[in-house]
């Protein structure tokens, strides 16, 4: 239990110090490494919670894809740093002011969380427990079987992301050397070379 | 200590707060705008991963999973955009969005 | 072990349609390139004819399916069919309009479509996830669409303040549902609909912090105040076309996907939820009163009026009735005619050298253009409210529920803001007739925008004489929704 304890308590402090100077560093790309070091240590909190599947993919796909994503943009957008930092000062008082009491407001609400008595009749999918299916084989067998809607839904919407992507930000420039390999692979001895007979002592 | 829901809770709370106070914060710098809602997200996450451990029902953590790909395909939606209005204004200065008034 | 489930499809036959077509049409577009775009085009809106014809066909009692998540009953239907429509016509409008502005390319008509399944899913959704996927789907393909101009300054501005905005409003939304979720065990509208009718049910307080971050999101989605930031800003920005179609199918989308929730799930808790939307309702209405007056650019103009109209539609929501729910959904049908109509004839304002968007230039066009002016009067004098226009009834019928629902104070804000809000209107219609010829557009109208446009202004100036088949078709959907 202990080691739960001071487990769960390191990671939280650090996922909650990263985010801070997400928001609050000076240099964009130290922001995409503290937004990585959050990711991985929620996935930390993930695994205390037994989300052990949740927390592999939020690494591979959060960390991997989507945070080297915003590394790759902030590096190739050129950003004058100084420019940016004019103007946080003032917007800090009332921000926090209304941050402060925002999460106050949470506080007082979350620490009164009790079951439900009609918790369990509700639970649409009960865990099974964790010796006889594995996290990852229990969310499989729901997610082929009761949300396969959603499944299809979320291809579709993976779709529309990649065809924006390539919509707004794909360029054709003239005059790219390409290779064509089907017709590299075509190429005939017929069509590369010419046998040309030549007298001795002439040129071609 | 025993480590109750509440903990959890408190921390995607804070999370959230911050993910907020991100947005409004950083009205100049249009990438940390985007991470503040990743962390918006992330925040949305432990919550339902939270939920759905103490009330021993996998529907969080479906649901969970579900953010997280739509999480993705808006962060490249969003960072294409981004890119987009870089190219045409070589700034990323929110503060320079003013060309309509109004 | 559980066993493996084959959900009917019967009921989501019209969605498969479409999300077929979208990636046939994928295809068709990648093999014949940029110079297929009028193709994919007309394909396009043949596949959400399609569409809409297999949900009038669907059956009129309520079918749930894929594990309860996805319900159609007679509400979906109606709305599912408007948005189908209103759909079909932003890919019309635009084709000519693009090929102009050299910004056709063959994924615009696409986008279009998955954005019109995002709706069609959002409005059919019967749990919170699956509202969620319906909402972002509809959401990604408006941020790009509100950006596809993307040499243009303006227009990539447009959606970065839309993207910011949208993602701002999805995260508020979620993090209503996972407290719902926590403090309810579970995210099926039916079982929470069972769950607080149950005798003795108090909310706990994260419940109701839940619903009140979820009552946000959907706010922002619906652009109702104050949670309209940049609308404007958005609409004037994004290309003519795409600002039709925001102004039109979107919002009605999102207006049903509302009702559906404060009817639905969240019924036993109207009283509560009345004076949010009254809240709503009031500040959408004397805003888009007031600050219209001011506007010189006419998509701007648009954009507060639009803001006006959701307020006048949910007085009909704040009912809270089923004659409020028939009031609501007789309001959009109407307003997605008058604004069709209007956003044609804005696509028509060209000169030589552009597009122009400033209400001058349309001085004096009773001269130029006694057609065009005469359809954008009637257009006009019907969104400002005026018997015995389409628009009058619209708001008639949405007042009087709300006068039956015990809201008189409403429904009186409600006049007076309409009659406020008619100066800005009439203003058009008095400098398109009375003011001297500004330069004179160029290019006529295309054949088929003509169609739909003076289709649309025959439907505002007779709905008065055959209202029936609205006011029938709606009363048995709202039927649908509040048992």
């Amino acid at each position: 239990m202990i080691i739960e304890t001071l487990c769960f308590y390191l990671f939280a402090a650090v996922t909650l110090f990263s985010a801070f100077m997400v928001i609050s560093s000076r240099n964009p790309v130290h922001s995409v490494l503290f937004l990585i070091l959050a990711f991985i240590n929620s996935a930390a909190l993930f695994l205390l919670l037994g989300a052990e599947f949740l927390a592999m993919i939020l690494i591979i796909v959060y960390v991997g894809a989507v945070a080297v994503l915003f590394l790759f943009v902030v590096m190739m957008l050129d950003i004058d740093f100084e420019e940016m930092r004019r103007g946080f000062l003032q917007y800090l008082p009332i921000g926090a002011l209304i941050g402060a009491v925002l999460l106050a407001e949470l506080l007082l609400v979350l620490g009164t969380w009790a079951v439900s008595p009609e918790a369990a009749e509700m639970a649409a999918a009960p865990t099974p427990p964790v010796e006889e299916v594995s996290n990852t084989a229990a969310l499989g067998q729901l997610l082929y079987t009761h949300y396969v809607y959603l499944f299809q839904a979320a291809g579709m919407i993976l779709l529309v992301a990649m065809v924006g992507a390539i919509v707004l930000t794909h360029r054709t420039r003239k005059g790219v050397k390409k290779q064509n390999i089907g017709e590299q692979v075509r190429r005939r001895r017929s069509d590369a070379v010419e046998i040309k007979k030549v007298q001795p002592g002439q040129g071609i | 200590m025993e480590i109750g829901l509440a903990h959890y809770l408190t921390v995607a709370a804070i999370l959230f707060t911050l993910g907020v106070f991100g947005i409004f914060l950083n009205r100049k710098n249009v990438i940390v705008i985007l991470m503040s809602v990743e962390l918006m997200l992330l925040a949305v996450n432990i919550n339902l991963v939270a939920f759905s451990s103490y009330l021993g029902d996998l529907v969080g953590q479906v649901f969970a999973m579900f953010i997280l790909t739509v999480a993705a395909g808006e962060a490249a939606i969003g960072l294409a955009i981004l890119v987009v209005f870089f190219r045409n204004r070589g700034t990323i200065h929110v503060e320079d969005i003013n060309a309509m008034k109004g | 072990m559980t066993p493996a489930l084959i959900p009917s499809l019967g009921p989501a036959v019209p969605e498969i349609l479409l999300a077929v077509a979208a990636m046939a049409l994928l295809m068709v577009g990648v093999f014949r390139g940029n110079g297929a775009s009028n193709l994919v085009g007309w394909l396009s809106v043949a596949a959400l004819g399609v569409a809409a014809v297999l949900t009038l066909g669907l059956p009129g009692e309520r079918v749930l399916t894929f594990s309860n998540m996805f319900v159609v009953d007679g509400f979906a239907r109606f709305v599912k069919v408007m948005v189908l429509m209103s759909s079909a016509l932003a890919i019309i409008m635009s084709m000519n309009w693009l090929d102009r502005e050299n910004i056709n390319r063959f994924e615009y008509p696409l986008l279009v479509l998955l954005a019109a399944l995002g709706m069609a899913m959002m409005v059919s959704a019967n749990d919170l996830i699956s509202l969620y996927v319906g909402l972002e789907l509809q959401s990604l393909s408006l941020y790009v669409l509100a950006a596809i101009r993307r040499d243009s300054a303006v227009s990539t501005e447009a959606g970065i303040k839309y993207f910011v905005l949208g993602a701002l409003a999805s995260g508020m939304l979620l993090y209503g549902s996972s407290l719902i979720y926590g403090f309810t065990g579970t995210t099926n509208f039916d079982a929470l609909a069972t769950l607080f009718g149950r005798e003795g049910y108090s909310a706990s307080i994260g419940l109701i912090f839940g619903i009140v971050f979820l009552a946000a999101g959907l706010a922002f989605k619906v652009s109702a105040v104050p949670f309209h930031m940049w609308t404007p800003d958005v609409y004037e920005g994004a290309p003519t076309p795409v600002t039709a179609f925001f102004a039109v199918a979107p919002k009605i989308a999102a207006l049903a996907l509302f009702s559906r929730i404060v009817l639905g799930p969240f019924a036993e808790m109207i009283d509560q939820w009345r004076q949010i939307i009254v809240f709503l309702a009031i500040a959408s209405m004397v805003l888009g009163a007031v600050a219209a007056i001011v506007q010189t650019n006419i998509k701007r103009l648009m954009a507060y009026s639009s803001i006006g109209h959701v307020g006048y539609a949910l007085v009909g929501l704040a009912a809270g009735t089923e004659e409020g729910v028939r009031g609501l959904l007789i309001y959009l049908a109407i307003y997605l005619a008058m604004n069709v109509g209007a956003f044609i004839c804005i696509l028509a304002m060209r000169r030589k050298d552009g597009m122009t968007e400033e209400i001058r230039d349309l001085a004096g066009l009773a001269q130029t253009r006694p057609g065009m002016a005469a359809a954008l009067a009637i257009f006009m004098f019907s969104l400002a409210g005026i018997p015995p226009l389409a628009g009058f009834f619209g708001k008639f019928y949405v007042f009087v529920a709300a006068v039956n629902a015990g809201l008189v104070g409403l429904a009186v804000i409600g006049v007076i803001a309409s009659v406020i809000g008619a100066y800005y209107y009439l203003r058009i219609v008095k400098i398109m007739y009375f003011d001297e010829p500004a330069a004179e557009f160029e290019a006529p109208m295309s054949r088929e925008l003509g169609i739909v446009v003076t289709a649309a202004a025959v439907f505002t100036v007779l709905f008065v004489l055959y209202p029936s088949p609205i006011l029938d078709s709606a009363a048995v959907a709202a039927a649908a929704l509040v048992p």
